[in-house]
């Protein structure tokens, strides 16, 4: 009986409303966040920073992105990787062209220019649906990686064809280039992820997300109790995309440094970040941190456990991750669509009751 | 339900007019030559064998078909191409013949959703509320808790309390008819459409379903308009009944005028036509 909402009644709307009306879960996410912000930057290495954290936190914002796009709103885009090429290529033109501008201002306006761009790419989809829709993305992403490769402007004519960011500080610390601080790097991604990740969820659970999950469940019943349909959709793709922005302008900037877009941004990327939400669950903010946290650690913990402890292959082990994630998609896919989410919620039940079965 | 026979009461305003719509596709005439009205305060039946052309005459008021013929004025004002969205800011709302619910959401969701036309604003106001939204902030606060206060009187009224957080995938099909009729009262409409809303239930589910809609009409003084199947609902329900048969009127009355009509008797015993 660890967990438990019984006792727990709301005597009004306001609180029943709160963002985690449940204590237990309020205080295990504040636990979450708490440890995050004060334990772990005094312990982070180079290692954990670059192989674990900062992916993680990147792919879970971009991974929201995503699942406010497809999961709440029922949009398939397979456009992901494009949409984080946006956001890179923004922040580098605007890091590189205006060297004085504030980083906070230089991501949200990465973010912003990704949100014009997918509600461009968003139009078709009052016309076209599920998997055409899904293939119209894909011209996006194609067509998007394409650009960034044949337009020097964009890479600022350098003869590799790559961006390398510039060091840039904020409040007096370094946050971008080689001699950024794993600690800082860190707690500026966390910072960034945490806001954006509450932000969403207020949207999901508000009237905004209910228009977006009553065009994702019928989308004519919607029209017809007089949601329209085309503005919905819009706004999904915008604060999708807004999202995704940010994520490729902390992938590159923050994260890796350096970007080359076939490689960082391809199509691979697009197909990452639809597992992590598969496997997450979708139209779950949760879900999505769930994901990133699987798709990145799993292959991290197949390597040490197989090469490592086994010794075997590591060839050897790559195939069994994709296996292994084709097994885990199709069993999320026809057993449970809400992903990890859904199982932890399961599992809290269960909790609920423990030690008694019933 | 009530064995005594219901007085006849008198309406006077009209809140719609129907005049000569036809309404055909491809070949397939649905509607032909329709005409008639529905007075402010009523409950006006639509009855007719299977294909008759109910639905479709629903979805001509709404917007979601357009007739190739003729004219429909709501409130007083006639109206040219209809889009729902439309018809439902102007006070139309809604129920599915096929429970036409958001199977993901939960039942206190659905009717919520109900109240997202009354909130629509321009294209700026939308992006400001984007943005209060994700905040939470003021105003997005307290429409918020607004909306749910009113939710939660039509939960209420409607007696499903206990289903509020449960996915209206769950439940049962007599409560999904409950739940979309909630979503359609969240709209506070002035005509509400009802495409048989009692088709599948059993004789307990239909009676319930007869009061909520003698309630809905009596305490929010909605104007209804009901396609049933079930005669006796229809007769003990309704002020006055349309009867369509292969889209044409057929006949148009109160229930004692169109109970005792021959053409009306025919086509519910399949007399051959000619
Ligand atoms: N969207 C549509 N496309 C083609 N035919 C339709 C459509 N909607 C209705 N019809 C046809 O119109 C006629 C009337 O249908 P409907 O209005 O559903 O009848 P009812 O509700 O009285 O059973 C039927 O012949 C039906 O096949
Ligand atoms: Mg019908």
């Amino acid at each position: 009986m660890f967990y438990r909402e019984a006792g727990q009644f709301k005597t009004t709307y306001k609180s029943d409303q709160a963002l985690f009306p449940i204590a237990q879960d309020r205080y295990f996410v504040i636990g979450v966040v708490l440890f995050a912000f004060l334990v772990i930057p005094f312990f982070i290495t180079d290692y954990w920073a670059n192989a674990l954290l900062l992916p993680f936190l990147i792919y879970a914002l971009a991974a929201i992105g995503l699942n406010i796009l497809t999961g709440y709103c029922g949009q398939l885009s397979l456009g992901t990787g494009g949409f984080l090429a946006v956001g890179a290529y923004a922040s580098y033109k605007l890091m590189t062209s205006f060297p004085e501008m504030n980083l906070i201002v230089v991501f949200l306006l990465s973010g912003l220019i990704t949100a014009l761009v997918g509600i461009f790419f968003g139009v078709p989809s009052l016309r076209i649906k599920g998997f055409y829709l899904a293939v119209a993305t894909l011209a996006s992403q194609f067509f998007i990686v394409w650009l960034f490769n044949k337009v020097p402007w964009f890479f600022n004519y350098s003869a590799t064809g790559q961006i390398s960011v510039p060091p840039r500080e904020i409040f007096g610390f370094l946050v971008t280039g080689p001699d950024a601080s794993p600690a800082i790097t860190y707690l500026f991604t966390l910072t960034l992820v945490s806001i954006f990740a509450l932000l969403a969820k207020n949207m999901a659970r508000g009237n905004v997300g209910r228009s977006w999950m009553a065009i994702r469940d019928m989308d004519i019943a919607a029209e017809i109790i007089g949601i329209r349909p085309l503005k919905t959709k819009l706004i999904a793709f915008a604060v999708s995309s807004f999202y995704i922005g940010i994520a490729g302008a902390l992938l590159f900037a923050v994260w890796l440094g350096s970007a080359e877009p076939t490689e960082a941004f391809g199509i691979d990327q697009s197909f990452l970040i639809l597992f992590m939400i598969i496997i997450g669950g979708l139209g779950s903010i949760l879900g999505s941190f769930m994901g990133a946290a699987f798709m990145v650690l799993m292959p991290i913990f197949l390597k040490n456990f197989m090469v490592d402890g086994l010794g075997l292959q590591p060839a050897f082990s790559e195939h069994v991750q994709i296996m292994l994630m084709g097994v885990l998609i199709i069993f999320f896919l026809i057993v449970e669509p809400h992903g990890l989410a859904r199982l932890w919620q399961i599992a809290k039940e269960k909790l609920r009751i423990w030690p008694f079965p019933y | 339900m009530s064995p005594e026979p219901v007085q006849t009461r008198i309406f006077e305003e009209e809140i719609l007019s129907v005049s000569d719509v036809s309404l055909s596709f491809g070949g397939v005439k649905a509607i032909q030559n329709v005409s008639f009205d529905i007075k402010r305060g009523e409950i006006r039946a639509i009855i007719g064998p299977n294909g008759a052309g109910k639905t479709s005459m629903l979805n001509v008021i709404n917007g979601f078909y357009h007739p190739q013929e003729g004219l429909i004025r709501f409130k007083g004002k006639a109206r040219r191409r209809m889009r729902p969205s439309i018809a439902a800011a102007q006070g139309i709302a809604r129920t599915f013949q096929n429970v036409a619910l958001f199977k993901g959401m939960s039942t206190l969701d659905n009717i919520m959703t109900g109240r997202l036309p009354r909130l629509e604003k321009g294209i700026f106001g939308e992006i400001v509320n984007v943005f209060l939204q994700a905040a939470y902030l003021g105003p997005a606060r307290r429409s918020e808790l607004e909306q749910r206060k009113y939710v939660e009187e039509i939960i209420d009224f409607l007696e499903i309390q206990h289903i509020r957080r449960t996915p209206v995938g769950r439940l049962p099909y007599g409560l999904q008819k409950r739940v979309e009729l909630g979503r359609a009262l969240a709209m506070e409409p002035e005509l509400l459409l009802l495409d048989e809303p009692m088709a599948g239930m059993n004789l307990e589910e239909k009676e319930d379903m007869s009061r909520f809609i003698i309630d809905v009409n009596d305490q929010y003084g909605t104007t209804i308009a009901l396609i049933e199947h079930d005669i006796s609902v229809v007769m003990d329900l309704s002020d006055r009944i349309i009867v369509l048969d292969y889209g044409r009127k057929i006949a148009d009355g109160t229930p004692g005028e169109v109970q005792s009509n021959q053409a009306v008797m025919d086509a519910y015993l399949g007399v051959p036509h000619e």
